[in-house]
């Protein structure tokens, strides 16, 4: 069976890469996935990424992230005061350990608290434990960004997806998603380095999940945006021959490790 | 006049240790890094724009209040900083205080965007001297947000997988993968070979998820 869908999968290369860059058409328009458990934090942001940048933000549900930019960029957003104490350390951890199995790049927006009115912001204290955190996520290749508050941090949200659209990476699959296609997006997403980016990009790439599952590693790549080993990665466990004996631990997450 | 490239451009010094330009000698920050952060300092006139090298292959460029607020060509600065130091990690530290807040938006866009560094904001030399301190030594320690690539088990998440087609839980799913093995076998397999493992209504709805064109 497999020599008959040789010929689809090549054709479909071309029709995927088409799908990836973004459309000539409509170049100040970009897009931006909000997660939809920020949105209560983030709503100032938000309002003003939609109307002072003219960025389409969609709200869903995402992979442990706050913002996605790109096919292949996350940006979360901390306030500083979190950043300087241990209590979140667990959690910005976590969050980004499991983003960088998912993502290419990987954003962190440090937002100046908001001071109550009437109150005057008073300088607090720079922690060893803060520039510790810092240095560690300098190194681990994380970017990091300032702001002043919700309205610079969205405007450097649209900054950052404007600049990944000009290298080719926006954002430009329907974000939109029903019937039949709802469950192979949440067949996609179970697959290991795949971002509810990648999986949208999958679902509007491959013309069933047979085709996708039967795609070389060139294919994947093409048609989830994700770079090559995450492809590879992909295309390893489709084709992984279990071991039942080994079933019973079936809770595992993906990007569990 | 043409700077002649630097000698020490790619130099590394010892761990604990940094190399900072000679005109560092008598500053706030040099005596705090000795002082508080135990960080020796290696001092040295060819260090062309590079303010402090770093033993992570780090090098440092010092955007102070008085550049910033002057406008001091500290943009020209930053290109040759960028240019100079392909094979070092370039950082850029800023001072970013009550005067030179204004002009920080468009410091941190021309740095981080348009020249790809990274750019960490102090208030002063003295947070400065902290937050070097802490790169220095943060190399010997494990950095918990590197991702530790550790090999795993494929098989809960393939048992997962099997999961996500409608019909199918976890007692199918088991008894599925004891006759197709593989994500990619499973797809390939006919109704009729389902059948008997989970019965007619799955298979079909197996087969339908497989083959049902998604567009």
């Amino acid at each position: 069976t497999s020599s008959s869908l040789v010929p689809q999968a090549q054709s479909s290369v071309v029709q995927v890469a088409a799908a990836c860059k973004p459309p000539a058409s409509s170049p100040g328009l970009v897009s931006v996935l909000v997660d939809s458990r920020c949105i209560t934090a983030c709503v100032d942001v938000v309002s003003s990424l939609r109307q002072r940048h003219a960025v389409t933000a969609h709200v869903c549900s995402l992979d442990g992230c706050d913002f996605v930019v790109s096919n292949r960029m996350a940006v979360e957003r901390q306030n500083q005061s979190e950043l300087a104490g241990s209590q979140n350390r667990k959690r910005l951890v976590e969050r980004v350990t499991n983003l960088q199995g998912l993502f290419e790049r990987i954003c962190l927006i440090i937002e100046k608290d908001r001071t109550k009115p009437g109150e005057v912001s008073r300088p607090s204290q720079r922690t060893r434990y803060y520039d510790s955190t810092l240095a560690s996520l300098v190194r681990a290749g994380v970017r990091l960004l300032v702001s002043g508050g919700p309205e610079e941090s969205a405007a450097l949200l649209a900054e950052l997806a404007r600049l990944e659209q000009r290298k080719g990476q926006a954002i430009s699959v329907p974000l939109e998603v029903k019937g039949h296609r709802q469950q192979a997006l949440a067949f996609y997403r179970t697959l290991p380095c795949v971002s509810y980016v990648s999986a949208l990009n999958m679902a509007q790439s491959f013309r069933s999940v047979s085709h996708l599952v039967n795609s070389s590693v060139e294919a994947l790549q093409k048609g989830a945006c994700v770079s090559h080993p995450r492809a590879e990665e992909i295309y390893r466990s489709l084709r992984y021959s279990c071991d039942t004996t080994l079933m019973n631990t079936s809770t595992a997450r993906k990007n569990d490790i | 006049m043409e700077i002649k490239p630097p000698v020490l451009v790619n130099a590394v010094p010892p761990y604990g240790h940094v190399i900072a330009h000679e005109k560092w000698r008598d500053s706030v920050l040099v005596q705090s890094l000795k002082g508080t952060g135990n960080v020796k300092t290696i001092f040295e006139e060819e260090l062309g724009v590079v303010d402090f090298h770093l033993s992570n292959k780090s090098c440092i460029l010092y955007v102070s209040e008085t550049d910033i607020v002057a406008g001091n060509n500290y943009k020209r600065k930053l290109v040759r900083f960028r240019n100079a130091n392909s094979s070092l990690q370039g950082i850029v530290v800023v001072e970013k205080t009550r005067l030179s807040e204004q002009y920080f938006p468009a410091m941190q866009k021309f740095v981080v965007f348009e020249l790809g560094l990274t750019l960490l904001p102090v208030a002063s030399q003295l947070e400065a001297s902290q937050l070097l301190t802490q790169i220095v030594h943060g190399e010997s320690k494990d950095n918990p947000f590197r991702r530790k690539s550790v090999s795993r088990l494929l098989d809960p998440l393939v048992m997962s997988l099997v999961q996500q087609i409608p019909g199918v839980g976890k007692v199918k799913a088991r008894a599925l993968l004891q006759h197709f093995c593989s994500i990619h076998q499973l797809c390939s397999a006919e109704t009729h070979e389902l059948e008997p493992i989970v019965g007619q209504a799955t298979a079909q709805s197996i087969s339908n998820f497989f083959h049902n064109p998604l567009v």
